[in-house]
């Protein structure tokens, strides 16, 4: 048979932490191979998605719009005062939104996949990778949608396109793959207790406050430092300032959330692939 | 009946010497109490996420061996059968086979792929058709797209399922699902194939198609372990079997052994009773006053026992029994079932109905059935063996007591033994015929001289 590479695969209560080499080329050779399977995934998931709803792709930006609006009436209201923008401040805040919005996308992904995918995973033997790759594909298939609303946008405003815009899809990737490693280190946890979830869900709306989104970061004053001393501020604001302003405020920042983003991926990659199996026994049947 | 066919094809296959599987000192322990099985399991990840071993003997609180120290081997094209009662830790021993979860102690080792048929269609999207769900399932079941592509066509024609092909999977009416499901899983090819409780699906059509299907790739090497209720799908399909209960290997041996031992421990719902070497020995049962079975089992004609008896030769099916009161109008009942893929009963043969009905006194008795011959066909039986009075007044019943007949020479092709008797009548009108003539009908005559 064709498929049969014959590799002896042991099962034993021995933690495969003790060979950490071998470990790691297994998670990611898995990861690759699980790339065609997460591409079908992904479009079984969209297509599924899609083919029952009668507003069809609407779906995707309805929401951003709808908060959009609400923000920029509220600011035009005077009831929330916020500073001004490198931007006109209607498009600063659906830019900003579809930004926070895809990241907060990425973070639930993990969790939502594996919850969604629980008959599979309970039953059949599969690199689970793909599910989360497939949960990033529609990450960024919905990104992709969205991207025709901001084009839309920024021709009414007619916003200057800089050429750091070439940059900002790293950015823009960097803050998803962000997002991504905390699902990766919660979703096993979130398996085993509703309480993950919902926690999440809960901060989620938090964390949203104390991201510059329907703000200009701050400059000064406590609330300044805490913005300041949050990771996902840096990543956001970088993709901002690289398609809007081509100016990028933090450099330093920016390269140090980069960076812990990596090694939170690797090793929520390795968290998640280690932590499964015992999510799987008490998912039950 | 396409019983006779598996049976033939499945078990004439040849099993090579390579182990595949090997299943050695295995543990795994559950916890029911749910709350803290959540806690074990986030125990259970800190510790595998230090590299700290998890091997281990204890228990925690409130948790239970779902698996105690199981042990055995599957080679190349062999097909073991695992049987046992609900909770004896079946799935859980598929489903760490197959790499779901993880063990608590001992290991496994599989050298080659491996499909399982725990949930037939796993992961169908009912949205999609069913072309989109045969590739959706493939992949996931390992396969590439260009493997896939080559086998596309063999798994529609084999799961049948006409036009509905395109329709989504929601409009199929289960049995429609899990063909197409089968289709899928079968025709990954594996080194082995986990199948659990899933060929009870489909129609009789589709189920004869499976187990040919089954038969075919035990030809090409595929190995089976095979989780199943029923005694008739083991029996025909599997050479060996293992008995699982409570977590602990009971038996493992040819699987019409461990099949007898089941069905007993089943029937009689108590450890004590066993039967080996083709005798059944009961244990005393409170409640049964008048008239109990003691042993049962078939004897020759000097009265020890057989272990099998023989297709087309005299048998005797002899029960012995504790009397304590004075009975009358005693009538011994055998129901025999043929344990192929699907259970029929062959006979039911009432003494009383024979007009032969026993007067008993207290101590001990033995009645006994003379089959002579026996007519029954080689294969594996089950026999429902009870003491009635009048209709319906039942004093004891064993559920069943499985036997296997051995094959006859004489029974090559028959269906049963058919008594017989041949003649060559002397008439005058035959003896006058030309010799050359006379060679159709009497071609052993003819031979004769040329073998001498």
């Amino acid at each position: 048979m064709s498929r049969s590479k014959v590799t002896e695969i042991v099962y034993s209560p021995e933690s495969p932490v003790r060979y950490p080499a071998k470990l790691i080329l297994e998670t990611f050779n898995e990861l690759y191979a699980s790339r065609s399977l997460a591409w079908r995934m992904l479009v079984r998931n969209i297509q599924g998605q899609y083919r029952r709803a009668f507003l069809g792709v609407l779906w995707a930006f309805v929401p951003s719009v709808v908060m959009a609006a609400t923000f920029t009436l509220a600011e035009r209201a005077n009831v929330i005062r916020v500073g001004p923008t490198d931007i006109p401040y209607p498009a600063y805040v659906v830019f900003s939104l579809i930004l926070w919005q895809t990241f907060l996308e990425s973070l639930n992904s993990p969790i939502r996949v594996v919850r969604a995918g629980h008959s599979l995973l309970t039953r059949v033997k599969f690199p689970s990778q793909a599910l989360i790759l497939s949960g990033l594909g529609e990450v960024l298939f919905n990104f992709g949608i969205k991207l025709v609303l901001l084009v839309v946008m920024f021709a009414a405003f007619r916003i200057p396109i800089p050429s750091t815009i070439v940059f900002a899809p790293l950015a823009l990737i960097l803050l998803v793959l962000f997002g991504t490693a905390l699902g990766l280190w919660l979703a096993p946890f979130s398996g085993l207790y509703e309480d993950v979830a919902r926690v999440t869900e809960l901060a989620g709306g938090i964390w949203m406050l104390l991201t510059p989104v329907i703000y200009p970061v701050p400059a000064e004053g406590m609330f300044a430092q805490v913005v300041k001393l949050n990771p996902v501020t840096h990543l956001l604001v970088t993709t901002r300032e690289l398609s809007t302003t081509g100016l990028v405020s933090d450099p330093l920042g920016f390269w140090i959330v980069s960076v812990a983003t990596l090694v939170l991926l690797f090793s929520g990659c390795l968290v998640f692939r280690l932590a499964m199996p015992f999510v799987v026994e008490r998912m039950g049947n | 009946m396409f019983g006779i066919r598996e049976n033939f094809v499945l078990k004439t296959t040849s099993i090579g010497t390579d182990v595949v599987l090997s299943v050695e000192g295995l543990s795994k322990r559950f916890c029911r109490a749910l709350k803290r099985s959540m806690y074990y399991g986030l125990l259970d990840i800190v510790t595998e996420l230090s590299g700290r071993n998890r091997q281990t003997e204890t228990l925690r609180h409130e948790e239970f061996w779902a698996l105690k120290d199981v042990s055995f081997q599957v080679r190349r094209g062999e097909a073991i059968g695992l049987v046992g009662p609900n909770g004896a830790g079946k799935t859980t021993l598929l489903r760490l086979i197959s790499g779901l979860i993880r063990p608590d102690a001992g290991a496994i080792r599989v050298n080659g792929t491996l499909a399982p048929l725990l949930a037939l269609g796993a992961g169908f999207n009912p949205a999609l058709s069913g072309r989109e769900n045969i590739y959706l399932n493939m992949s996931v079941l390992g396969l590439t797209r260009k493997e896939i592509d080559e086998r596309y066509e063999s798994v529609i024609a084999f799961a049948d399922i006409g036009d509905a092909i395109k329709a989504p999977v929601q409009t199929y009416s289960s049995g429609m699902g899990a063909r197409l499901g089968f289709a899928c899983a079968i025709h990954t090819e594996p080194d082995i194939l986990l199948i659990d409780e899933v060929l009870a699906v489909g129609d009789m059509t589709f189920r004869a198609k499976c187990y040919r299907k089954l038969a075919e790739l035990r030809e090409k090497g595929t190995s089976l372990v095979l989780v199943s209720h029923s005694p008739a799908a083991v029996l025909s399909i599997c050479d060996t079997a293992v008995y699982l209960s409570k977590g602990q290997l009971i038996l493992k041996d040819a699987t019409e052994r461990v099949m007898s031992r089941y069905e007993q421990d089943m029937a009689v719902g108590h450890k004590s009773s066993v039967q080996s070497a083709g005798q059944m020995l009961l244990p005393e049962r409170e409640g049964i006053t008048a008239l109990q079975i003691m042993r049962l089992g078939f004897v020759d004609e000097e009265g020890e026992s057989v272990e099998a008896i023989q297709s087309a030769k005299p048998a005797k099916l002899s029960v012995t029994c504790r009397v304590l009161e004075s009975l009358k109008g005693v009538s011994l009942c055998v129901l025999i079932d043929e344990l192929s893929a699907h259970r029929t009963r062959v006979l039911v043969l009432e003494s009383a109905r024979d007009g032969k009905s026993f007067s008993l006194s207290p101590g001990e008795t033995v009645l006994s059935l003379k089959l002579s011959p026996c007519g029954l066909k080689p294969g594996s039986y089950t026999a429902k063996v009870y003491l009635k009075q009048g209709k319906m007044h039942i004093f004891d019943l064993v559920e069943s007591f499985v036997f296997k007949v051995e094959p006859d020479p004489k029974m090559v092709q028959c269906g049963f033994y058919q008594p017989r008797g041949w003649e060559v009548e002397a008439t005058p009108v035959i003896s006058s015929v030309p010799a050359d003539e006379s060679a159709v009908s009497q071609p052993a005559a003819r031979l004769e001289p040329f073998i001498k």
